[in-house]
């Protein structure tokens, strides 16, 4: 308790060396600009994307298929499923044929909807953050497979966009080996900004600490220019397009 | 309408040819071309070494040399683009500024004069060769000629174009650098030679002298019998000929 | 273990230069991966399309942020302390080092795990922690292999570009205690396991920082192994060291940055993981550091911030485009530029951090200025002109080459007179008599030795151009046809458009 308080009291002080800093920090950049520090938001014309971009927009097959082909061009795997009764049987056929063990998911009712644990009796599933107790990042960690419902996805680039919260870990669509992710169709739009001006919108309080933008398996080239799938993340990774 | 020659010292000292072709060609279409010959070096040595008062005199004779005339022009992108950076080198000087604005926007490449200004993409020229292009790096980057030489070249009858692969690479001649590091500027040149070799040219045309100079002087040392012409020479001989 | 800091072998940048030309080996992997890279590149812009005006708009975001830098970096602060973030400003690369240790010490960590941070390099972060006892650990593949070999990175993107996968074999192998196959899939697979571990037990999480959001306080990582996800996921504790100038001011912009990074970096239209990190785990989370800080860092940047001949080298997105164009890098390879950056881009930001000139080294002269650096410039940075800007500053604090200096002053007052002129070529042709044979100069002595080593250099033509002038006016003159009338009026029409002030269409880009 005492180490918690003078950590505390350690991390004010920084603070308050940090703000005295920042003054002369930031006035020096001020000085070096030869104007007094601005303080009012300045115009900032071009802001974003270009005109032309911002109104481009594929239909819904469009962005099916673009996405299917980037997806699958950089090693990842799509399926196109009309429901989530196949959604299901998907998930448990692949964990049989893979003898997965270990399960993890979301904390999400959608996936909650699936009842994994009846179609697949012989894995241990759990559930992200539902028990205190449980050391959930180890959880991850051993699991053959994580299961997660996207909260965005962008066709153009393939990327299929998760937010971390108390229900959905960061961890689970990182440590496992396999990562099952799920993209209701109708939150897969054309471009990234289309997602990010959420973000701009909702602003600061709006976010969660962790938006994470997934576009395909875990890779490297850094030996010999010789492409590895799965270097620290997944190497495995099925995107499942419902709806 | 005064067009004048800015000759630049490589093709006064030592490619006097090209400077005659691009004289003769012009005066085929009334083109009479002008020679101040107070005219010196652009002063790109200098520049480029950071020696920027050495390069503001001799850029002050090339200012004064072609003060009054309506257009320039010479036979090298790098030395006219040499001329766009005047203006930088004044900028503390008003009077030399405004001067070197008008230097500038006056100033052309042989081959941005003949197909920009003169509106001439086919000289009528004959060359029954395989001919390969080197776009240097000043000229085609930098001052943006990239459509005019092929725009020529492929009117020329006979001509049989070779792509170069790696063709936008640098030579490796860049001025004093070729001297000061001269072991990575020779690394360069060998690459080059070696793609001119693949394309099993007879002829290697470029807009730059000092480039051309390099690379030939490097084919030359491997005793490889491509022959190397500035593109006024090609277009030049092929009229002859025609 | 850690990172040899700066030069390796060879006092200058033509001595380590040679080193890396009689470097078979090097020459090759630096030309296979350079030339990947760029046809990657080449490729994603032209299947994305309209590239110069997104070039042209992350050239403007960037210079505006710049700009405006007081106004977006407090702004990111305010929102980065609101999100719970534990801000520090550094000055100088010891500050930044003062700052980490000393939350090291705080935490009592054992070890730090690392994501690629260019950052951390120019502070030699590593041997700063090991001093202290903690273990630093690069998890990036590239990154961990040269760790394991006590290099530095050679390559902005891939910094093992200099390293075949026999020596990576070895360097793995003793780092496991057993004898790994040198395959590629062998050896991820191992530096997965081993990692793995690490990512798990570590106390603290170290980043870069691509781009900092300034409306929300937010970082943004591009990666493609997920290393940077698990530094910013697993250990208790997160520091980020962020440079200066890696705002931008909204996630709308980071749209622009997010199409011109990855595609300028290796061609991909995004790289497979982007993050955005907001803050520490909020308190229900159960991942995500619990405490999280943002060192910022000066080290050199704010002296190009009011200089109009380098500001703009604070719009570096620190994508290694220029490296994969540069035919000088393809050659020498990273090493040669002997500092925490190379390639174009190092070429001129070394000597920029480093306020004393008479420190610079010779590396602003390892290049042709042949402008490919700027041509391949996501942000289109003239890093040519910077050169030529950075040889001038040398040259006026008077620290150029003697020789060099007292030439350019023969060349100044010889080529400022024609008459001079024509004196020199007489002697040069004078000169010539004993060393032309058949109209060339083999001779390997003197200024002509670097130059005829490689090349054979042509002799003087028996006349010059305007020697022969004269005679050639004449003939021309005699006989000269009329112009064509639209031609005429072509040239009139241009000369007219010209003194409106119009926009000559043969300009400098």
């Amino acid at each position: 308790m005492d180490t918690a308080k003078s950590h505390q009291n350690w991390l004010l002080e920084m603070e308050a060396q940090s703000r005295s800093k920042q003054t002369s920090f930031i006035n020096g950049i001020s000085a070096k600009l030869r104007r007094p520090m601005v303080t009012e938001p300045p115009r900032h014309p071009y802001r974003g994307s270009p005109d032309f971009w911002n109104a481009y927009e594929w239909d819904e097959q469009e962005r099916i298929d673009k996405f299917t082909e980037n997806f699958q061009s950089v090693g990842g795997h799509v399926e196109r499923l009309s429901s989530m009764d196949e959604v299901r049987s998907f998930i448990a056929d692949k964990a049989k044929e893979m003898s997965a063990k270990y399960v993890i998911r979301q904390n999400q009712p959608e996936l909650e909807a699936l009842h994994l644990e009846s179609e697949l009796p012989e894995a241990s599933i759990s559930v992200w953050n539902t028990d205190p107790d449980q050391h959930w990042k180890a959880r991850s960690a051993e699991a053959d497979i994580g299961v997660v419902l996207v909260d965005h996805a962008a066709a153009y680039t393939s990327s299929m966009v998760v937010l971390s919260s108390k229900d959905k870990g960061r961890s689970v669509s990182l440590l496992p080996t396999v990562l099952i992710a799920i993209i209701p169709l109708d939150r897969l739009k054309t471009r990234m900004g289309e997602v990010m001006v959420h973000f701009d919108e909702g602003g600061r309080e709006s976010l969660p600490a962790g938006i994470h933008f997934i576009s395909g398996p875990s890779r490297s080239s850094d030996i010999e220019n010789d492409l590895t799938i799965g270097v620290h993340g997944p190497g495995i990774v099925y995107a499942i397009i419902v709806g | 309408m005064k067009v004048s020659l800015f000759i630049t010292c490589l093709s006064d000292a030592i490619y006097p040819r090209v400077g005659e072709a691009m004289v003769r060609l012009l005066a085929r279409y009334g083109v009479k071309l002008e020679f101040p010959n107070v005219q010196t070096c652009c002063g790109q040595p200098a520049f480029n070494s950071g020696y920027w008062k050495e390069a503001r005199t001799t850029a002050k004779t090339i200012i004064e040399a072609f003060e009054d005339c309506d257009f320039v022009i010479s036979p090298s992108g790098s030395c006219t683009g040499m001329i766009h950076h005047y203006p930088k080198l004044f900028e503390d000087d008003a009077v030399m500024h405004e001067r070197a604005l008008r230097l500038q926007s006056k100033s052309y490449e042989f081959t941005q004069f003949l197909v920009q200004v003169l509106g001439v993409t086919d000289v009528g020229a004959t060359f029954p060769h395989k001919v390969t292009y080197h776009p240097s790096c000043h000229g085609s980057r930098l001052l943006g000629v990239k459509d005019e030489p092929m725009a020529l070249m492929s009117n020329v009858k006979g001509l049989e174009f070779v792509p170069l692969p790696y063709a936008d690479d640098c030579c490796g001649f860049g001025g004093t650098f070729a001297v000061k590091m001269s072991d990575i500027s020779g690394a360069m040149v060998t690459e080059k030679v070696d793609h001119v070799k693949e394309t099993e040219a007879e002829v290697l045309v470029g807009l730059d002298m000092a480039c051309l100079m390099n690379i030939g002087g490097n084919l030359r040392y491997r005793n490889e019998p491509v022959r190397v012409m500035h593109l006024a020479e090609l277009l030049y001989e092929g009229v002859k000929q025609a | 273990m850690s990172h040899a800091p700066g030069h390796s072998g060879g006092a200058t940048v033509k001595a380590r230069a040679e080193l890396a030309l009689n470097n078979e080996f090097l020459r090759k992997a630096v030309k296979f991966t350079t030339e990947r890279l760029k046809n990657g590149k080449l490729k994603a812009m032209e299947d994305h399309g309209n590239w110069e005006e997104w070039r042209e708009r992350g050239r403007q975001i960037r210079l505006h942020t710049i700009a405006h830098l007081d106004y977006y970096l407090n702004q990111f602060v305010d929102n980065a302390r609101a999100n719970g973030v534990h801000v520090h400003f550094a000055d100088t690369a010891q500050d930044a080092v003062t700052i980490s240790l000393a939350i090291a010490e705080r935490k009592s960590a054992k070890s730090v795990v690392k994501s690629k941070s260019m950052v951390s390099e120019e502070l030699h972060l590593n041997q700063a922690l090991e001093s202290i006892g903690v273990e630093a650990i690069e998890t990036d593949l590239g990154e961990y292999i040269i760790q394991l070999a006590g290099e530095a990175p050679s390559h902005i993107i891939i910094p093992a570009i200099h390293k075949n996968r026999y020596q990576i074999a070895d360097l793995l192998s003793e780092d496991a205690g057993e004898k790994l196959e040198a395959d590629t899939k062998v050896l991820a697979g191992y530096v997965r396991r081993r990692l793995r571990a690490k990512f798990l037990e570590a106390d603290i999480g170290m980043t870069g920082c691509n781009f900092a959001i300034a409306e929300t306080g937010s970082m943004v990582l591009f990666e493609n192994e997920g290393n940077a996800r698990m530094v910013t996921t697993l250990p208790k504790t997160q520091i980020t060291l962020m440079g200066m100038e890696r705002i931008i001011p909204s996630w709308a912009d980071l749209e622009v940055m997010a199409t011109l990074l990855p595609r300028s970096a290796t061609g991909q239209k995004l790289t497979m993981y982007m993050s955005g990190i907001t803050g520490p785990r909020r308190s229900e989370d159960a991942d995500g550091p619990d405490e999280m800080h943002i060192i910022i860092v000066d080290n050199g940047r704010s002296l190009q911030l009011g200089d109009p001949e380098f500001q703009e080298l604070l719009n570096c997105i620190r994508c290694g485009a220029c490296l994969n164009a540069c035919p000088v890098y393809r050659h020498i390879g990273g090493h040669a530029y002997g500092g925490t950056y190379s390639g174009p881009i190092g070429a001129v930001l070394t000597p920029s951090l480093q306020k004393n000139i008479a420190e610079w080294d010779d590396i602003a002269n390892a290049s042709s200025l042949c402008g490919a650096c700027y041509e391949a410039c996501p942000v289109k940075i003239p890093l040519h002109e910077m050169l030529v800007y950075l040889r001038r500053r040398k040259v006026e604090a008077g620290h150029g080459n003697k020789v060099e200096g007292a030439g350019m002053m023969g060349f100044g007052a010889l080529l400022s007179k024609s008459g001079r002129f024509k004196t020199v070529l007489k002697l040069g042709k004078l000169g010539q008599k004993f060393v032309a044979r058949n109209g060339e100069i083999r001779l390997k002595v003197g200024p002509l030795k670097g130059w005829n080593t490689y090349r054979v250099t042509p002799s003087l033509p028996k006349k010059s151009f305007r020697e022969q002038w004269g005679t050639m006016d004449a003939e021309i003159r005699e006989g000269l046809k009329e112009m064509a009338p639209e031609m005429k009026q072509r040239m009139e029409q241009i000369v007219k458009d010209r003194t409106k002030g119009g926009g000559n269409g043969h300009g400098h880009s």
